[in-house]
């Protein structure tokens, strides 16, 4: 008779005499027979519990209990199109225990991943409620296609974006893949990674019911906000420069009269606005609430949920809500037929603003004159800030988070579905059906006393409407076969997938409205309308051996072949072979039975994977419609849109990669080694054209970066006594090189010189920040008499590198240098936990060592011209030699926005994540269940040099790396919350 | 396809269903006359921002300066305050955007070819084809000296052969111009269909080839057989450029723009031009936001005669600024009602026939000094502007008088940088827009509201006659040179 972790009887487990092609399964009391002899050893197998294997001895009934929780070495893991137990694989694999991450005010699963897995960087990149993260394994593969992971649900590969529907409270394991031999089985999208999210399904044996209710406020801290002027200050920095110019320019004392009446007395300033705290929700809430009922009694197991994200942003009106639901059936039809069906609808609202980049809100927020009110006296908005007396116009970013709607509403429904026979003992043949629809809307009303840059109000109030959908379907045909012959194990699997997604929508732009109450399209007197259609197909056959000897010397062959329709005519169709080998040493004869060594793995794999992440049609040229008028009359144009490549094909990487993996201690530390060097070729990159051609690029298939690096991975757990430990740590040195690239001295730009300007060259890191190197400041007409010519250098302004020695600081590229390296030479995380009698504790850390941002920001907020407020700092400026200060004249604007050095900062940083503390009551003081309630703080504390809000920015991200242009600020989080169990 | 194990081998063949694909078009006459309209839209692209390189330059125009943005220091204002360099953004849009509309002038004469489109229509769509390409080379050599010629699209199966295309002496690509301009002459048809090439407007862009290139002779005797096509003065100077008169007699090539259709075809000179502060108090819009670029200087409108009606209908005098309580001019040439905010009707002037007869004038004086024929040009031109007829003037007097009076009429037209650079060596060049400079600088026509002038502004050295050949394109391919000086 067989049990589950709860003493009830389990059935389907499949015993099998070890060695042998006997076996049987159990019934639905748990029982089973078959004939055995003496010796030989039974192997007791059921999915989602541990293997166990039971020697026969002389009873004649053998009851067994077998246990959850399936840690360690026997635990599964999900992998591409199957599972396989730990101790078997020997591919890079990271698999992520979401329980551990149960407190952790997640909003979005990519939040999951942070810091939990060695050689996968997650950068929360902005503070917006909802927002995904930014995902990388093993560095940045890619120059011109994305270099996001691809992230499969359930089994459905859903594309480059887990998008922020999915309820993060849903997910039970996260496997993220990372070596050729587990991606290539995914083909031309394994090569940036893949994301294997699985949702939780009943356990078996139990019914529960469980509700989880947390509520949390959000603060931006002070220590992570930008100091900026105030207003009596910004009066008195206008007045000082403005006399400054005339003692400079005109070499005279001004007289004060001379000085615009609106700065000449910094002490009448009347208000003094802190615009960044105007635009802050202080103690904006965070709400979750989660209540899921399990059923996993009988054959069919069943789970559902129903979720509720509750999120208001940091900033004004940014709220975020996310209302989910989810069925996850699955059970046994038969001895023969098991099915399973994973439903998924979600619907999230969310008002969204402009907030990342200098012109937009919060980045606004720093450079506004801080000498206007919110308000008029009147109680009405002040509707321009700025905009006279030299000082540049903005719109009022408090009114803009209250009076502009940006509306954006998703629907998503996902469904995956499966019917599995299994046939002649050996084989089974499953038929998966994946489906996937998205409606997305998105509408935007800009009412017309909304001021632009530098453009009053009124203004025409603008309205937009967009509404798409996206149906994404695949099919998946998988035939496996698992067998043992003695000592040796073979399975084997074929397989077959389809998959199309289409998009299609329309969207809807109006201006000129009579009033801004109806701001709907037809009522502006000017609209028009857009639609959309656009689509990609793929077909693969792939097929994957495993065959092992004594469970000691193991191998892994995949190979697939896809045809993609992104690619061109010419090259529709691609080969990824993978191979890997393992090699058990803890399992050889002449290995020391010590006591300490439980297992140890060497393994190596090698393979092939592509990235098809270039958009639908790239490979095409088409018509671009270029109207015109003839005999006053419309009529249409065309001109032609591209450079057309018909051979344009996916990006190729060959990786390596050599692990090792080793337990020891009783299965308590755990410890995973790794090294890989992945080098992608064939590019998918815009390669500059001259111009004669008609354009300035063409996507070609060219260039060759390395990422290599080694990630290590310890693991602990261990109970003393009535205390329970863990911990884990990971840390990873990834280096990314550019190997080649259309000729030797070919380089990409991207950018430009006054600032988020990288360059890609061959022989160096993808998209190093490039710049003038600044020297100082020139404290004088000698000194800059005497230095390389830079034209139109007055005293007080910097003085940079004559890089070409050419004895001139050109105005541009030519005097250039690398000033700062955006990647970091080694991230880590590291999870520690703890729990004694009912209490708990978990502290996540994550951290990034040796690496720049280059705060472009500065160049706005540290223009010295004093169209904008300035950083505090700014006083100490450079007034005379006799006042050199450390920062630049207000004299000239020239030569001080550049992109420089003075702006590219170290932005290491250990930042302890989140920090929760737990107290259970147990079931047995309660009649109904158990509760636990915690404490939670997220993003706690920052440690780190770094000046801006979060030094895990990046505005643009791709080969355009490390740019901190502000936005939406990362707040702190501190939360309660009940997880009750009946 | 999701269940069987084969699909159809158009699963993985998809296109945009909303584009047409390069390789299925260029098959029917109306096709083909799609490509032409789309040169011609290209067309649009490159006038839209021609004053930047054409007028502010110069002594025409200058900037209403504004403090509180200075956002465009080192883009459109470097050209003000000749601080050009080869880093400008400006200089990198206009380069690519002839080359661009060069690329499609090419292809589609390529494809044309290729096509089975029946050959009797095809004179007429090259004439004009190659009527855009003379006239784009001519504007090309005339910024840069030296250009790269290219008359043939790129095989997509072999780009690299874009690298082998390198700059061509000047006199290269005035026979490139030539060559265009005398088979447009050729193929294209007198009558004028609205909005197209005709004859008379490649002679006329041919002459005034001839007449840059100071062959006189050959200028005389292409612009005379404009006179014989049927075009006149209008009576009133202000009705050619009103859009209700648009296209009229006087008119040999605009370059067209309508607001009727939603579709983008309109204008918007007047919102570029219109003072940064006058919100509708010029464009009758009160929620526009003017650039105020391009205004006319205080030289400018000095320089009118007393009584030259033109003045009036060119420069705007009526708006005084709010801040400083001063009159801030404005280009009135292309400030007209329009039934919908920022979008205007006006159209370009391109080539128009009072050019043609001050051409003439000045090539005939140049070839045998101030003939009668010379004078009755001139003094047409002068009469209609309601201006006493000039006579008796020395030859070199008549060259300076036709020079002055090709600066009011033709006045904001984009004429005035190569006539400046036509008439006068590098080293005059520098030298006359150095005192042009020097007296703005002392009297700027726009407040500069105490911002000091830059110590880098308004010099201008003999090598800034030629533009720089952009840096980024020099980065691609480092085998073009760059103009001496920068």
């Amino acid at each position: 008779r067989i049990t589950g972790p709860d003493n009830q009887p389990v059935a389907g487990v499949t015993v099998m005499i070890s060695g042998t092609q006997n076996g049987t399964t159990s019934g639905v009391d748990g029982r089973y027979s078959l004939n055995a002899h003496a010796g030989d050893s039974l192997i007791f197998h059921a999915l989602g519990l541990q293997t166990q294997q039971v020697r026969v001895g002389a009873s004649p009934e053998i009851n067994i209990q077998l246990s959850s929780g399936s840690k360690g070495l026997n635990e599964v893991v999900v992998l591409g199109y199957g599972s396989q137990r730990r101790r078997d694989v020997t591919a890079a694999v990271s698999t992520i225990d979401v329980s551990k991450l149960r407190d952790v005010p997640a909003t979005n699963v990519s939040r999951l991943l942070e810091g939990q897995a060695p050689g996968i960087t997650v950068k929360q990149t902005t503070g917006a409620p909802g927002k995904e993260m930014q995902v990388r394994v093993r560095g940045l593969g890619s120059l011109g296609a994305g270099s996001t992971p691809l992230y499969v649900i359930d089994g459905f590969a859903v594309g480059n974006s887990i998008g922020q529907n999915l309820n993060p409270a849903d997910i039970a394991t996260i496997t993220v893949l990372k070596d050729a031999v587990s991606t290539a089985i995914y083909g031309a999208r394994g090569s940036n990674g893949v994301v294997l999210i699985t949702t939780k399904q009943a356990r078996s044996g139990e019914t529960n019911l469980n509700v989880t209710a947390n509520y949390g406020v959000q603060n931006v801290p002070d220590s992570r906000r930008t100091k900026v002027l105030n207003g009596r200050d910004f009066a008195e920095f206008k007045k000082e420069a403005f006399m400054d110019k005339i003692r400079y320019f005109e070499n005279r004392e001004p007289d004060l009269s001379e000085v615009p009446a609106d700065f000449r007395n910094p002490e009448d300033t009347k208000y003094n606005t802190d615009w960044m705290d105007e635009i802050l929700n202080r103690n904006a809430s965070f709400q979750n609430y989660n209540i899921t009922f399990s059923e996993g009694k009988g054959d069919v197991h069943s789970l559902i949920s129903v979720g509720y994200i509750d999120q208001q942003g940091a900033l004004l009106n940014t709220r975020y809500k996310n209302y989910s639901v989810r069925a996850n059936v699955e059970g046994k039809v038969n001895n023969f037929i098991n099915m399973g069906l994973n439903l998924y609808g979600a619907w999230s609202k969310q008002n969204t603003a402009t907030t990342e980049g200098r012109s937009a809100l919060v980045g606004s927020a720093l450079l506004l004159d801080p000498r206007e009110p919110v308000r008029n006296e009147d109680g009405s908005w002040n509707d321009y800030i700025g905009g006279h007396d030299g000082i540049f116009g903005f719109t009022n970013p408090v009114q803009a988070l209250e009076e502009i709607t940006r509306d954006r509403q998703i629907g998503d429904a996902l469904t995956t579905g499966y019917l599995e026979f299994s046939f002649l003992r050996d084989f089974k043949f499953k038929t998966t059906g994946n489906a996937r629809f998205i409606f997305d809307s998105y509408k935007q009303y800009i009412p017309s006393d909304i001021a632009g840059e530098n453009a009053p109000p009124p203004r025409d109030a603008t309205a937009s409407d967009d509404a798409h959908r996206i149906m994404n379907l695949s099919a998946d045909q998988l035939l496996t076969y698992a067998h043992d012959f003695g000592e040796h194990h073979l399975d084997a699997m074929v397989g077959f997938t389809a998959q199309e997604e289409m998009t299609r929508g329309v969207a809807g732009s109006a201006t000129t409205f009579p009033d801004d109450k109806t701001p709907y399209l037809q009522i502006g007197a000017i609209n028009s309308g857009v639609s959309a259609d656009s689509g990609w197909s793929m077909l693969a056959y792939f097929t994957r051996v495993n065959y092992s000897y004594k469970d000691r010397y193991l191998f892994t062959g995949t190979f697939r072949r896809e045809g993609s329709s992104r690619f061109g005519e010419l090259t529709k169709w691609g080969n990824f072979p993978a191979l890997s080998v393992g090699w058990r040493i803890s399992d050889e004869p002449f290995m020391p039975k010590t006591s300490w060594l439980d297992d140890l793995k060497l393994r190596g794999s090698w393979g092939v994977t592509g990235n098809n992440n270039i958009g639908n049609y790239s490979s095409l040229a088409f018509m671009n419609l270029n109207n015109y008028v003839i005999g006053d009359q419309f009529v249409y144009g065309r001109t032609v849109s591209a450079f057309a490549n018909p051979d344009l094909s996916w990006e190729t990487s060959d990786q390596l990669d050599i692990g090792l993996d080793l337990t020891v201690l009783d299965n308590t530390l755990t410890f995973t080694g790794e090294y890989y060097n992945k080098i992608t070729t064939d590019m998918l990159l815009p390669v500059p054209l001259p111009v004669v051609s008609g354009f300035t690029t063409m996507l070609d298939n060219i260039g060759k970066v390395r990422n290599r690096g080694f990630e290590f991975g310890l693991d602990y757990r261990k109970r003393i006594n009535a205390v329970n430990v863990w911990g884990n740590f990971n840390i990873a040195f990834n280096q990314n090189k550019v190997l080649a690239m259309r000729s030797e001295n070919d380089v990409i730009w991207n950018g430009t010189m006054y600032g988020d300007f990288n360059v890609s060259k061959v022989g160096r890191p993808i998209g190093m920040i490039y710049g003038f190197k600044n020297l100082g400041i020139f404290q004088n007409q000698k000194e800059i008499d005497e230095s390389p010519t830079q034209d139109g250098a007055i005293p007080g302004v910097y003085k940079y590198y004559d890089a070409n020695g050419d004895g001139v600081i050109s105005y541009d590229q030519t005097d250039m240098v690398e000033i700062g390296n955006p990647w970091p030479k080694f991230t880590w995380g590291l999870n520690l936990g703890g729990s004694y009698q009912n209490i708990d504790l978990s502290v996540l850390l994550t951290g990034a060592q040796d690496y720049d941002v280059f705060r472009q920001i500065e160049s706005s907020t540290l223009n010295m011209d004093g169209v904008f407020n300035v950083l505090e700092v700014a006083k100490q400026r450079w007034r005379s030699e006799d006042q050199p200060g450390i920062y630049p004249t207000t004299n000239t604007w020239k030569w001080e926005r550049e992109s420089n050095s003075r702006y590219v900062y170290d932005a290491s940083h250990a930042w302890v994540k989140n920090i929760s503390i737990g107290y259970t009551l147990q079931k047995s003081k309660l009649k109904f269940g158990s509760v636990r309630l915690y404490l939670s703080g997220d993003n706690l504390f920052l440690i780190t040099k770094y000046p801006g809000n979060n030094p895990d920015v990046d505005n643009n991200g791709g080969i355009n790396p490390g740019l901190d242009d502000e936005a939406y600020p990362v707040p702190r989080t501190f939360s309660i919350g009940a997880n009750v169990t009946f | 396809c999701f269940i069987q194990f084969s699909c159809n081998k158009d699963f993985l063949y998809k296109t945009d269903p909303t584009q047409i694909k390069t390789d299925d078009f260029y098959k029917t006459p109306a096709e083909l006359e799609q490509a032409v309209n789309g040169s011609y839209s290209q067309l649009q692209g490159i006038i839209n921002n021609q004053w930047t390189f054409n007028e502010l330059p110069t002594d025409n125009t200058t900037i209403d300066f504004n403090p509180d943005d200075r956002g465009q220091a080192d883009r459109i204002e470097a050209f003000e305050f000749y601080t050009v360099n080869q880093g400008s953004v400006n200089i990198e849009g206009l380069y690519n955007s002839y080359y661009s509309a060069i690329f499609n002038v090419n292809n589609t004469l390529q494809k044309m070819q290729q096509s089975e489109i029946p050959d009797s229509v095809k004179p007429a769509y090259e004439g004009q084809l190659k009527f855009l390409r003379g006239y784009y080379y001519f504007n090309l050599v005339q910024y840069f000296g030296d250009a790269v010629l290219i008359t043939e699209p790129i095989p997509t199966d072999n780009p690299s052969l874009a690298w082998d295309y390198l700059r061509k002496p000047v006199d290269s690509v005035y026979m490139q111009v030539e060559k265009d301009l005398k088979d447009a002459a050729a193929e294209l048809s007198p009558d004028p269909n609205i909005g197209k090439a005709t004859k008379g407007a490649a002679l006329t862009l041919l002459g005034k080839m001839y007449l840059t290139r100071k062959q006189y002779a050959e200028a005389v005797s292409t612009l005379k057989q404009v006179l014989s096509l049927g075009y006149s003065l209008v009576p009133s100077y202000a009705s050619i450029f009103d859009p209700k008169t648009e296209n009229g007699p006087e008119s040999i090539f605009e370059v067209q723009y309508d607001s009727k259709s939603d579709k983008g075809e309109w204008s918007t000179f007047i919102y570029t031009f219109a003072p940064r502060k006058s919100g509708g108090a010029v464009t009758r819009w009160d929620q526009s936001n003017p650039g105020g670029w391009n205004i006319p200087t205080n030289d400018m409108i000095n320089t009118y005669e007393a009584g030259d009606k033109r003045k009036a209908a060119s420069i705007g005098l009526d708006y005084t600024s709010p801040d400083t309580h001063k009159v801030v001019p404005y280009i009135k040439k292309y400030d007209h009602p329009h039934a919908i905010y920022n979008r205007t009707d006006d159209n370009w002037p391109l080539l128009r026939y009072a050019d043609v007869l001050l051409m003439l004038a000045e090539a005939i004086n140049e070839q045998s000094g101030p003939t009668t024929d010379a004078y009755t040009y001139l003094n047409q031109v002068r009469q209609r502007a309601g201006l006493k007829a000039v006579s008796g003037l020395s030859k070199d007097a008549f060259r300076e008088k036709v020079l002055h009076e090709r600066r009011v009429e033709l006045a904001f037209e984009n004429w005035r940088w190569f006539d400046l650079k036509r008439t006068k060596t590098p080293e005059e060049l520098a030298s006359f827009l150095n005192a042009y400079a020097a007296k703005e600088k002392a009297n700027p026509t726009a407040s500069r509201q105490g911002v000091p002038y830059s110590s880098s502004d308004y010099i201008f050295q003999p090598y800034e006659a030629l533009y720089p050949i952009p840096n980024s394109e020099r980065l691609v391919n480092d085998k073009l040179t760059q103009n001496e000086g920068y």
